[in-house]
């Protein structure tokens, strides 16, 4: 068996006195589809964070494609391959859609930067593949909530990830949004990029993604296909509460 | 169309400019033609062109790259060091052109240096830091006995207003060619995208830390060649002619006015400016300092993307982003 694109091992991160990540390890094969859930809190974004090297761990080592991430710059992490998108959308304002997604192209991984003019073509490619199609020659501020998360990914997306982060891309969007965010998703994870989407409303992650992990207080709570974990009393517990936990067992005759 | 309208104002300039201050050449009066010049508009205009230089200069650091240093200053002195320092019968003794080429190098190096810390600090951490900086160089070449100390040095006289005019005009031209030739580059898209979040920059690939740095120095570099320029030109160099702080604000002032982060924002600033300063330059400073203070706060106010932004008609003169910067202040 090949080596997983992307390997955490016992990945520790403390801000002062809090441990926001404890030990967490899982892996993420080439291509694969892996949804990230966990109650507010849990560390999910902590842990993107470390993944793009934003942080750095204060124990236990990530490895992408075989290299250490701790020892790379922030940039250098990109021009391996990981894209993100951050939760917090964060735009270059003063530049329209188009030239923000272009950025992507012209930096990125090792597989885009291009020069300038093949870039603004990819990311004219790039806004129609996320649906962003007619409004590149907006300014930030003129696009809908809904199109600035489409312009966070598109952007990302441009960078040509072998993975790709998501943060939270649906959160705040309405049913019809939210099944338009699924479809790009989908279409991103048919072009062979590895996807790693954090989720925190659980239903979005069930539909798409064949493995699910649960982060609850910086640890690993459990991994494995979403319809088994979802029901997992302790998946429960860590979302709803104890109380509703013992009202569920006991509903079913096994409290 | 917008840009061919440039293009022909940009050509036609550079050609009036160029062609103009010939006029005050003996040949050009044996041919009879009228001086449309005198000496001391020509003087005016080379110090016209220095500020296009330092202006346009500070715009790739602090414009582009939106690190508003207020030590640029620091710069130009140093060129001018340089190059007086070769120059000077007592010291180098070399000739004005081997002076000069040191001017651009001595400051990219020392940006080099000092940037890798300065460049870690964000905002006004950044602008306090440089311009302390700024003031620290001023004040340890005054007591440095081989820079000439509070004397100062003394490059050879060179009776030519028309020569230090075109070199300074050059070094405008070089600065503002380096400014486009950046913004088409990957490398201008690069410091746009850090200015606009740092953090995004560097998750979609960009180098920050190298793209600052190279920003830093080629804005030393150019900042000190008209440093040099002016040695050669003033003969004579110390530290409350080359390093002073009021420079450094100027640029700055000259920069956001004009329209900062584009190429021709700059330009217009400084053109404008201190060519109402020079016209002012009769009456007390304290009223062009208080014009300058009015001119900053209206511009601002009402056209916080400069006056170039209003200029080619992408903004009009309204209260809206005051109103706006006001709520985001107050939430």
């Amino acid at each position: 068996m090949s080596a997983p694109l992307l390997a955490l091992s016992a990945v520790t991160k403390r801000f002062g006195g809090v441990t926001a990540l404890d030990h967490v390890s899982f892996d993420l094969a080439e291509g694969e589809l892996v949804g990230l859930i966990g109650p507010n809190g849990a560390g999910k974004t902590t842990l993107l964070n470390c993944l793009s090297r934003l942080y750095r761990l204060d124990g236990g080592s990530i490895r992408f494609s075989g290299m250490d991430i701790a020892k790379l710059g922030r940039h250098e992490v990109a021009r391996l391959g990981v894209g993100r998108t951050f939760q917090v959308v964060r735009p270059f304002r003063s530049m329209t859609a188009r030239e923000n997604v272009a950025i992507g192209a012209l930096f990125g991984s090792d597989r885009a930067r291009l020069p300038p003019r093949e870039a603004f073509r990819v990311a004219d490619e790039v806004i129609d593949l996320v649906g962003l199609g007619g409004r590149g020659h907006l300014l930030v501020d003129e696009l809908t909530v809904p199109d600035r998360r489409h312009l966070e990914v598109a952007r990302a997306l441009a960078t040509r990830p072998r993975l790709l982060l998501l943060d939270e891309v649906m959160a705040g969007l309405n049913p019809s949004e939210v099944a338009e965010a699924l479809e790009v998703v989908k279409r991103i994870h048919a072009s062979g990029i590895a996807i790693l989407v954090i989720e925190h409303v659980m239903q979005v992650i069930v539909g798409i993604c064949p493995r699910v992990v649960v982060l609850h207080f910086g640890k690993v709570l459990l991994e494995g296909d979403p319809s088994t974990v979802l029901k997992d009393p302790r998946v429960v517990e860590a979302y709803l509460g104890e109380r509703y936990a013992r009202r569920v067992r006991g509903s079913r005759g096994d409290g | 169309m917008r840009s061919r309208v440039l293009g022909v104002v940009t050509v036609a300039a550079v050609a009036l400019f160029t062609l103009l201050p010939l006029t005050t050449t003996d040949p050009a009066r044996a041919m009879g033609l009228p001086a449309l010049l005198d000496r001391s508009q020509l003087r005016g205009l080379t110090t016209i062109s220095m500020f296009v230089v330092l202006t346009s200069a500070w715009n790739i650091i602090g414009g582009l790259a939106g690190y508003p240093s207020f030590g640029n200053v620091a710069f130009f002195g140093l060129g001018a060091y340089a190059t007086a320092l070769l120059t000077d019968p007592d010291h180098g003794h070399l000739p004005l052109g081997v002076g000069l080429l040191a001017s651009p190098l001595v400051p990219a190096v020392v940006a080099l240096v000092v940037g890798f810390p300065l460049l870690r600090l964000r905002g006004h951490y950044f602008s306090i830091a440089t311009l302390g900086t700024a003031i620290a160089f001023g004040e340890v070449i005054n007591n440095m006995d081989f820079l000439g100390g509070a004397t100062g040095l003394f490059p050879p006289i060179i009776r030519s207003d028309l020569l230090f005019y075109y070199l300074m005009f050059g070094a405008a031209a070089l600065t503002v060619g380096v400014t486009w030739w950046i913004m088409r580059s990957r490398l201008g898209h690069g410091l746009v995208a850090i200015r606009e979040n740092e953090e995004a920059a560097a998750v979609l690939g960009v180098d920050t830390t190298r793209y600052k740095i190279i920003a830093f120095v080629v804005a030393a570099a150019l900042t000190g060649l008209a440093g040099g320029v002016f040695a050669g030109w003033n003969s004579f160099v110390n530290r409350d002619n080359v390093f002073p702080v009021d420079y450094s604000v100027q640029m700055i002032l000259m920069a956001v006015i004009g329209g900062s982060g584009t190429i021709s924002g700059p330009v217009v600033g400084a053109v404008g400016l201190e060519a109402l300063i020079q016209l002012l330059a009769g009456g007390s400073g304290v009223y062009t300092q208080i014009l300058l203070g009015v001119l900053l706060a209206v511009t601002v106010i009402f056209l916080p993307r400069g006056v170039i932004d209003f200029v080619i008609g992408r903004s009009r003169l309204t209260l809206a982003h005051f109103r706006r910067s006001l709520r985001q202040t107050s939430v």
